[in-house]
């Protein structure tokens, strides 16, 4: 019993780190950015739904309004500040990186150094007996998010006419231009839904992780592993990644605990070498 | 507000004073000599006029904003309530942010004590921060009152660190590990597992316990050690010798937070008990996220506001009117902090200008606080009541109730200072043997 829930346990945090690598991914694939306020956007997104969850008590409606108002956040991010360094990296990596800071700020002068923590959402709530232990419901939810995120990014992807030109943009940005598809139009939108995927991840984790000033940090640093283990740009890797990095961390933990602190690194320094460019990286 | 506060970026005092040289000297001649003759004439009076400067060095941002914030809050209060005067004389308060640096916290000590010429510093809430500030206190003569969460044994122990012009009137690492082994050994606790956070503070905890544990006669069974930031406790608790009496942890911050919900979720709330040394899961902050979550858990510190003496009901009453939260032990120790300054301006008449007698009446404060009777021993450490809670539900809310008390507890017990020099491990070599009793009261 103790092998499914560290099953259950890997995969659980394995689709967090997915809906948060999925953003970066998305937007490194097609914009080139790598992205530091993707933290931010997490953390912000979390507290945004956790004060509306206190005010509401509608863990759908913070899930709503954390979502849409970063997605607003980081359209405006992108519009006004990224766009004047337009394939610029240094200085584009730069600016998020002083946005990092600024939320970092402004989220503590705000909520305060606690950390909090999301309520589980009613219908969640409580735990399914395992043998000895127990398994709580509102994880088993987690996964079921995680994979739906994931089956309606591919399909978006894969299936829409939004999703061909996003394809296209990310092939060949200037080929996509020439044959009139409106590539600024689709940076602006693919930063706000990354942004927006991040947020979705800070409310979801708030009730398992909490929030607190640093997290932002954290999951960046845990998204970065993701994605470079995965392949920068590519969603399918994002998901490899993500599964393979939870699952690893948990048995890693608990197996080889001495290790605990490396359990996410090695893997993704083995896979640096072997493929530089991540499982799914193109060439 | 009655003090003059300075806030962290308000730095100016010492660049104005750098303009005109030429006047200056002919300025300071005057000064000098008029100081010399009404020193002549009556040198209490003019003395008694300037004000006392107390540099108060927190962290206001960074990772441990919130526990300076508190800690500010407590030092405030008790200046406040003697209206910012001790010993005849006016205090002046200097806040400096140390963004939770020990690099910046030295370079806001010597700002403090060079520029504004404070005369006694206080606060400081990291150990790594303490360690710094406590080298440069030692060496520039300053006398330092710690006030923050700072709680590295060896400061306070004969040896490298040890500082004639430090006390610290908050806490160390052993005493609040000591209090929750004893506790547990006579409740009939013989074989524990414990989680600690992985760094020297964790790491140390938990060494105190299980050597504490050792000589009462109980044994650590299992020792995990999650890293410092642990997003899942889901792979420790999965592996659990459950063969244990009770779970004993020490997870400060976020991390604790997280382990006390997920300890419950996954079903081992009503199965091992929890003992919570320095309280990281049942923290004050963390009871009104956790529902019933955390009802039952026990926990070991030098507070809770939930004590029933005066001195604490006052505390509580005033702490809540001006941060809207119930205090955790960071108001109390700037209280106290505070008090200790005061006391010991009061008993020198205000004249702090020889700073050994300064520092002998320092260690010879002894009064009631919020946390209890307190006073120091020889070393500068405080003397102070440990007590063990439990989480129970009080007026539909979860609190943590004091269910034994352990007075006057030094920063030795239940050793003594020969003893513990004898022994041949100290926590850095005992991480990976907390289960092994013999080696852990192994003699030189």
């Amino acid at each position: 019993m103790t092998w499914v829930i560290h099953i259950l346990n890997g995969v659980a945090f394995g689709m967090l780190l997915f809906l948060l690598a999925a953003g970066l991914s998305l937007i490194y694939g097609l914009m080139k950015i790598l992205n530091l306020t993707h933290g931010s956007f997490y953390l912000v997104g979390g507290y945004i739904g956790l004060t509306v969850m206190q005010v509401t008590g509608s863990f759908v409606l913070a899930l709503i309004a954390a979502v849409l108002a970063v997605a607003l956040l980081g359209a405006v991010i992108e519009r006004f500040f990224l766009r004047r360094f337009h394939l610029d990296e240094l200085p584009q990596t730069l600016v998020t990186f002083g946005f990092l800071f600024i939320f970092s700020d402004l989220s503590l002068w705000i909520w305060g150094g606690n950390p909090l923590m999301l309520n589980v959402p009613h219908i969640f709530q409580g735990s399914l007996p395992m043998g000895y232990y127990a398994y709580p419901y509102y994880r088993l939810f987690l996964i079921a998010v995680g994979l739906l995120v994931a089956g309606g990014l591919w399909w978006f992807q894969e299936r829409t006419r939004l999703g061909t030109m996003l394809r296209a943009g990310v092939d060949d940005a200037e080929i996509a231009r020439a044959l009139g598809i409106n590539v600024s139009l689709l940076f602006t939108l693919v930063f706000a839904v990354g942004a927006g995927l991040a947020a979705l991840a800070g409310v979801l984790a708030g009730p398992v992780l909490s929030l607190y000033p640093g997290a932002d940090f954290e999951v960046l640093i845990f998204a970065f592993v993701v994605v470079v283990i995965g392949g920068l740009g590519s969603l399918r890797g994002a998901l490899a990644g993500a599964l393979l990095v939870g699952i690893l961390d948990d048995f890693g933990k608990a197996f080889f605990p001495q290790f605990a602190l490396f359990t996410v690194f090695v893997p993704m320094a083995v896979i640096l070498v072997m493929r530089p460019t991540g499982l799914f990286g193109r060439q | 507000m009655t003090s003059k506060d300075t806030v962290p970026f308000g730095a100016t005092a010492g660049s104005h004073r750098k303009q005109n040289a030429a006047p200056r000297r002919w300025r300071a001649a005057a000064m000098v000599s008029a100081a010399l003759l009404m020193l002549g004439v009556s040198g209490l009076a003019v003395r008694a006029a300037d004000p006392i400067k107390v540099g108060i060095l927190l962290s206001l941002s960074g990772n441990f904003a919130e526990n300076g914030q508190q800690t500010l809050t407590g030092l405030k209060m008790y200046f406040d309530k003697v209206g910012n005067t001790a010993g005849g004389r006016p205090l002046q308060l200097i806040v400096e942010d140390t963004q939770s640096r020990p690099d910046t916290a030295v370079t806001k000590a010597r700002k403090l004590v060079q520029s504004d010429g404070v005369s006694v510093l206080t606060g400081i809430v990291s150990s790594g921060e303490a360690l710094a500030v406590n080298a440069y206190s030692r060496d520039s003569k300053t006398p330092l009152v710690l006030s923050g969460d700072a709680g590295v044994d060896e400061l306070t122990m004969p040896g490298p660190l040890q500082n004639p012009y430090m006390v610290r009137i908050t806490q160390n690492g052993r005493s609040v590990a000591s209090a929750a082994a004893e506790w547990a050994y006579k409740k009939g606790w013989r074989k524990v597992v414990t989680i600690g956070s992985d760094y020297a503070g964790g790491i140390d905890t938990n060494f105190s316990f299980a050597q504490a544990f050792c000589k009462f006669g109980g044994k650590v069974i299992q020792a995990e050690w999650p890293p410092v930031g642990s997003a899942d406790f889901g792979p420790y608790l999965t592996n659990l010798d459950r063969s244990a009496d009770a779970v004993v942890v020490f997870e400060p911050g976020a991390d604790g937070l997280r382990l006390a919900r997920q300890y419950s979720e996954f079903g081992l709330k009503d199965k091992l008990p929890i003992m919570d040394i320095y309280a990281g899961m049942v923290f004050e902050s963390n009871l009104p996220q956790l529902g019933d979550a955390t009802v039952g858990m026990y926990s070991s510190l030098f507070y809770t506001p939930m004590l029933k003496s005066p001195e604490n009901q006052a505390f509580v009453a005033e702490f809540q009117k001006r941060m809207h939260a119930l205090p955790n032990n960071e108001g109390p120790n700037g209280y106290v902090g505070a008090h200790a300054i005061v006391d010991a301006i009061d008993a020198l008449h205000g004249d702090i200008s020889d700073k050994m007698k300064f520092m002998a009446a320092l260690r010879a404060i002894k009064f009631d606080s919020p946390k209890g009777p307190i006073s120091l021993d020889k070393y500068g450490q405080v003397i102070q009541t440990q007590y063990i809670r439990q989480v129970q539900m009080v007026d539909g809310k979860p609190s943590n109730v004091p269910i034994a008390s352990y007075p006057n507890v030094d920063q030795f017990w239940p050793f003594t200072l020969a003893e513990l020099q004898s022994f041949k491990y100290g926590y850095k070599e005992s991480k990976d043997s907390l289960t092994d009793c013999t080696h852990l009261l192994a003699k030189k």
